[in-house]
């Protein structure tokens, strides 16, 4: 177990820099493990740096493998280390965890985490390798992930395709450019009558929303850092970047949004996870490390996530350029225009339209929706895995979170039908003082920003203010700067990285609590087994065989949601013998939808008729809980 | 601009090079380049045959090439049309036919090689069809499912609207290892029925000794049905629980995709399937396709999206366009209605044409090809089936027409089998190209009058040109110009969706000259003095225009400029071609 304080805010008088190495790729070592494995990096690692990490790992041991599941628009390898000790059932057909990091390319931290459950799972008893495998992914957007490596710095989530963001025909042409010189991509504050924003009363950093009716007039405009380079009167609508990774999956995808990708799984790293997961029907759960959470907080009593954490800066920053879309829209079927002219191949006709018929007429309320809450039946199970976590990591308060549309964990439970998690995996500092509004908080659940009204802080100024308290320079404060287009402006704001990634530092530690937590879960997958058989013998070749089916596991053999979507296969129990042998009783092959955990039991039985003294085998096979055999003598 | 002497001399070229030497005309007709016949369905091999003799016969327009394979190995055959000397490919607005997506609904591929073939024998003799091809690019893909298409013409027939990558049906960890068995090996697969006197839930009508009908609730009947031909192939108690493929090719596309327990069949994620995969492939990379066709079979059918009700309605001016292809289609095809998918025929997630309609921006149809009211389509025996004791009543009309005018081939007669499974039972039905398939002798028709509405629908795809331009001089080197931009037919260069999704790239009004614009606006009214409405952009001599244009409708652009010279308005549109005007400035 670790202790928060003690792990996350070591009593340091310094102050620290959230990132250690800028430009370097080599690690630094600075915790040492037991045993042969090469020791924890206390760095960020760029691409090189992983790879290399990674293949040490897997090739100092027996129990890993790696693999490059695909590759990145910009030829980077997406890898895949699976761990499972050889011999034995073979990994596919074992219960399998799925560890996926860094799908937004600035969760630099998530790949770290899984690097780190790597070496843990090899050095660690728990793990229990010889029943299970692990399939982990550290770096699902190797191409966003090397933007933290850049001599200049923007925290950049999305991989390398090239898109045309503000659809004007032309690709990645006006991004956003480090004016100031300091190395960081942060943002601009313009002095402007007609602006939205005022400087935040409570904290001259932060800026909120003029309120009017509070007698407040705008007075700035926020911007991301940068000059309007394709000269349209938009500045940095369109730099490098294409797809967010984690909003390209399946469930509740962002139709049409700019960062979601052309179609759900578009991309060639997005697609190559969705190959190898639906190829690896043994997953039996999935940890997918980013900027949302459901370990922390675990889905409430109606099965919905928390809401979002939000920076209040980044979103004026975003909405600089949104109206991009209303120009050269003219309404009214064209501005002026005069029809009527040319009739194709009718002449003179003035269609009266009558429209599609009715048809058949189907109800337009017909058909079933998917589900979008967590069932209520699987809601214990992710409270256990959610309290699991929290005792192993000590992590109680995560940090800037958002809405979970067409993330990779959502398609865990929602489609693929299994446990399945996010979180952010580092804890927001705790602030100096106690909050006594905590309660209130869960009372009203809302999108929580900079400044609600009321006075109290939200949570924009209580992120900065743990920041300020433990001593993480996470902000850089607005400077004077001359711009060349737009005069005297201030150049500042949230430092890249830092409120997405934890110091350096806290890797080892942070790494090591989620190989645990990681191994936990293992733990609790199904597990079937065949705990009893017997046979009566009736005389005359007559014969009534029964077998016990046992999930030994904490989580059932499937979900319900795993069976309401029909995505996890039932457990098959089948007796071999020829069908026509069976007198009476069970169908050869009976399945059960879902079998709980912690001891519960099935039973069959099969009234036979076959030569005394003969074997018969009867099998078990689960999908996610794997499989058993038993003979029996027919005596 | 055409150049007629050009294209002379092409057409010359081509005659000398073709397979077939011309002949002298003889009756009413000139002879036909290829003689080709239309009274077989063709498997996948012979449509390749068929496309490459085309294509070496008219080389100059035709380009076949393979998007790719199919899972089964076969080639995604696509022809090209396109005629060079007008222009080249993605200047053209395309319209893109495809077919046969399901593997049974085969009749689609048919059509799409007669559209070929009549656009190619007729590019010289009919001016509409010249011109449509001269101002048009045609995308056609006969076969989307080969693998299927092959499986339903090579075998029995029967679970051949699917796809072929092996599906577990069943979860027993097996693939398709037990589906139906030609057990009397007579290349049918036929319904399996069970004499079990007086505890039956059918009974022989009265009507007609080949029918079987469902007794009343409490009344006893003598006979069972007891599925399709086949036995236990895996030995698991279960017969045919797991067949080739079983899943629907048709749900696996990227707009309103679902999973599968919403949406049977849709498989794990969008373009999975090869075959989905490979088309959208090719289709991102030709923007300029504005038209689409995906033929199916059967019930005749215009269909257009939304495929379920959730997505609300489209956007009023996209409805009206639809609204007039639809029903000029209705016109075009008796027996054919023109529907809304979900309201219409049923509820339908992540299919082709809403992907198209969606996230390509394409005004896209799937004809249900063929209608059961076509075997009797007169005002006289459409009234006569109305009487049940009719010999064409609806429930009797289908053996009438086998009788009649099949003479019997489509039907099996029940006989006696001695099953496996069930005993001594009765085998008998329906042949798999009766019902869903038009009868071959009633193809011409099916074809020609489907073509004809795909080539009014492309007729209709966007076509951009410049009509007047006027340059007056305002004083000094000041000038204000005026060109009048029309888009000729019905469909817009970009469709409301398509500007709401962003998903084509927006219209562009360029200049290049020796000028400098101080403003441009849409001209109102030009013959009338009024406003005119400022464009509000930054970039003046390269003019965002997102909504697009709409059909049939001339807009008038004005600019004030200082320059002298030439000045060239240029206007863009992925879907509805570049046009350009130049005017001097004096
Ligand atoms: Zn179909």
């Amino acid at each position: 177990m670790m202790n928060n304080d003690r792990t996350l805010h070591p009593n340091e008088g310094s102050t620290r820099m959230i990132i250690r190495t800028t430009v370097s790729a080599g690690a630094v070592a600075l915790f040492a493990t037991v045993g042969p494995l090469p020791a924890q990096t206390a760095s960020y690692l760029d691409f090189d740096g992983l790879s290399r990490e990674l293949r040490s790992l897997a090739s100092g041991s027996n129990a890993a493998s790696m693999q490059a599941l695909g590759t990145s628009h910009e030829g980077r390898e997406v890898w895949l280390v699976t761990v499972g000790a050889p011999g034995g059932t073979p990994l596919e057909s074992r219960p399998g965890v799925l560890v996926v990091g860094n799908l937004e390319g600035d969760h630099v931290v998530g790949s770290h985490l899984a690097l780190e459950t790597v070496r843990y799972l090899l050095s660690s008893d728990d793990a229990n390798l010889d029943n299970t495998v692990y399939y982990v992914v550290p770096r699902l957007n190797p191409d966003g992930a090397e933007a933290m490596f850049a001599a200049v710095r923007h925290a950049r989530t999305r991989n390398a395709l090239p898109y045309d963001d503000d659809n004007d025909g032309r690709i990645d042409e006006d991004p956003p450019e480090d004016l100031n010189g300091d190395g960081l991509i942060t943002m601009m504050r313009v002095p402007d009558p007609l602006g939205a924003y005022i400087v935040h009363p409570d904290d001259a950093r932060l800026m909120k929303e003029a309120d009017a009716s509070e007698g407040q007039a705008g007075a700035y405009t926020l911007y991301w850092e940068g000059r309007d380079s394709d000269g349209d009167g938009f500045l940095n609508e369109d730099g490098a970047g294409g797809v967010d990774l984690n909003r390209n999956f399946q469930h509740v995808y962002p139709y049409w949004e700019r960062d979601a990708g052309p179609y759900m799984v578009s991309e060639p790293e997005s697609r190559a996870l969705m190959d190898f997961v639906i190829a690896h029907r043994n997953i039996a759960a999935v940890i997918a490390y980013g900027h949302s959470d459901n370990l922390v907080t675990p889905p409430d009593s109606r099965g919905n996530l928390s809401d979002a954490n939000v920076l209040d800066l980044v979103i004026a920053a975003d909405a600089s350029n949104t109206d991009i879309f209303a120009t050269g829209v003219f309404p009214g079927g064209g501005g002026g225009g005069f029809g009527g002219f040319f009739f194709g191949g009718l002449p003179g006709a003035v269609p009266q339209l009558r429209g599609a018929q009715p048809g058949r007429d189907n109800d337009p309320e017909s058909g079933r929706r998917p589900a979008e809450s967590v069932n209520r039946d699987d809601l214990t199970y992710f409270e256990a895995a959610s309290d699991a976590y929290k005792e192993i990591t000590g992590i109680e308060k995560v940090g800037v979170s958002r809405d979970a549309r067409g993330a990779l964990f959502q398609y865990g439970y929602y489609q693929f039908g299994v446990p399945s998690f996010s979180t952010q995996g580092w804890a927001l500092p705790e602030p100096a003082e106690p909050e006594e509004e905590a309660e209130d908080e869960e009372a009203t659940p809302r999108q929580r920003g900079g400044a609600p009204s009321g006075g109290e802080p939200g949570f924009e100024a209580s992120l900065l203010e743990a920041m300020d308290g433990a001593g993480i320079d996470a902000f850089v404060d607005w400077m004077p700067y001359d711009h060349p287009d737009l005069g005297s402006v201030e150049i500042g704001g949230f430092r890249p990285y830092a409120t997405t990634n934890p110091p350096a530092a806290d890797l080892p530690d942070l790494g090591r609590a989620h190989g645990e937590f990681t191994a936990r879960l293992a733990s609790m997958l199904p597990r079937v087994r065949i705990a009893q058989s017997e046979v009566m013998n009736h005389g005359g070749g007559v014969f009534t065989v029964s077998v016990a089916i046992e999930n030994t596991g904490f989580f059932p053999t499937s979900l319900q949601h795993g069976v309401v979507s029909r995505s996890v296969q039932p457990t098959t129990v089948q007796i071999q013998v020829p069908p026509e042998s069976i007198l009476t009783g069970d169908a050869k092959s009976s399945t059960i939808r879902k079998l709980d955990g912690s001891g519960a039991r099935a039973e069959y039985s099969w009234v036979i008729q076959a030569r005394e003294g003969s074997t018969i085998e009867i099998r078990v096979r689960s999908e996610k809980g794997g499989s058993d055999t038993t003979t029996v003598t027919l005596r | 601009m055409i150049n007629k002497t050009t294209i002379g001399l092409l057409l010359g070229l081509v005659a000398l090079t073709a397979v077939n030497v011309h002949a002298q005309q003889r009756g009413s007709d000139p002879d036909h380049r290829l003689s080709l016949t239309w009274d077989r369905w063709l498997d996948h091999d012979e449509i390749g045959e068929r496309m490459q003799l085309m294509q070496r016969t008219w080389p100059n327009f035709l380009t076949l090439r393979s998007l790719g394979n199919s899972h089964g190995g076969r080639e995604m055959w696509l022809m090209t049309i396109n005629n060079p000397a007008t222009g080249g490919e993605l200047d053209k607005a395309g319209m893109f036919i495809e077919a046969n997506v399901h593997g049974n609904e085969i009749q689609g591929a048919e059509v799409i090689l007669y559209t070929i073939w009549y656009l190619m024998e007729n590019y010289d003799r009919i001016d509409e069809i010249k011109r449509l091809v001269d101002e048009r690019v045609f995308y056609l893909l006969p076969s989307v499912n080969p693998d299927g298409r092959d499986y339903f013409l090579d075998n029995a027939g029967s679970g051949a609207r699917t796809g072929h990558i092996p599906v577990d049906s069943d979860g027993d960890g097996l693939f398709d290892e037990d589906g139906p068995n030609d057990l009397n090996g007579n290349g049918v697969i036929e319904q399996i029925r069970k004499y079990v006197p007086g505890q039956g839930t059918h009974r022989i009508s009265h009507v007609d000794p080949r029918l079987l009908e469902r007794v009343f609730p409490g009344e006893n009947g003598d006979w069972v049905l007891l599925g399709r031909e086949g036995i236990d192939d895996d030995g698991d108690g279960r017969v045919n629980e797991d067949p080739v493929g079983g899943y629907d090719p048709n749900r696996n596309y990227g707009s309103d995709w679902q999973p599968n327990y919403i949406q049977g069949g849709s498989m794990n994620y969008p373009f999975q399937l090869p075959e989905a995969r490979a088309i959208n492939d090719f289709m991102m990379t030709r923007p300029n396709i504005a038209g689409f066709q995906s033929f199916h079979n059967s019930g005749g059918m215009i269909l257009r999206g939304p495929g379920a009700a959730w997505q609300g309605r489209y956007p009023t001016s996209d409805i009206r366009v639809y609204d007039e292809i639809g029903e000029n289609g209705e016109r075009m095809l008796p027996y054919y209605d023109y529907l809304v998918i979900w309201r219409g025929l049923y509820t339908v997630h992540g299919g082709s044409i809403d992907w198209t309609n969606d996230g390509l921006g394409i005004i896209s149809y799937s004809n249900e090809l063929w209608n059961g009211g076509q075997y009797f389509n007169s005002p006289l025996l459409q009234e006569q089936r109305q009487n049940p004791n009719s010999p064409i009543s609806p429930q009797r009309s289908r053996f009438f027409f086998d009788d009649f005018l099949e003479f019997g081939d489509q039907y099996v007669e029940w006989a006696p089998f001695e099953h496996p499974v069930y005993g001594q039972v009765e085998m008998g039905g329906w042949k798999k190209l009766s019902g869903r398939v038009n009868p071959r002798f009633m193809s011409m028709e099916l074809f020609h009058r489907n073509m004809a509405f795909t080539l009014y629908h492309a007729d209709q795809m966007p076509l951009m040109s410049i009509g007047e331009t006027s340059v007056e001089r305002v004083g000094g080197n000041l000038y204000r110009v005026r060109v009048d931009i029309t888009n000729e037919r019905l469909i817009p260069t970009i469709t409301e969706r398509a500007r709401q999704n962003h998903v084509v790239r927006p219209d562009l009004i360029t200049v290049q000259g020796n000028v400098d614009i101080v403003a441009a606006g849409w001209v109102a009214d030009k013959f009338r003095p009024g406003p005119t409405q400022m464009i509000d952009q930054e970039e003046l001599d390269r003019i965002l225009v997102r909504s697009g244009h709409p059909g049939r409708t001339t807009r008038t652009i004005e600019y004030l400029v200082r320059g002298s010279g030439a000045m060239t308005v240029t206007y863009s549109a992925v879907k509805g071609g570049t046009v350009s005007a130049s005017v001097q400035l004096r």
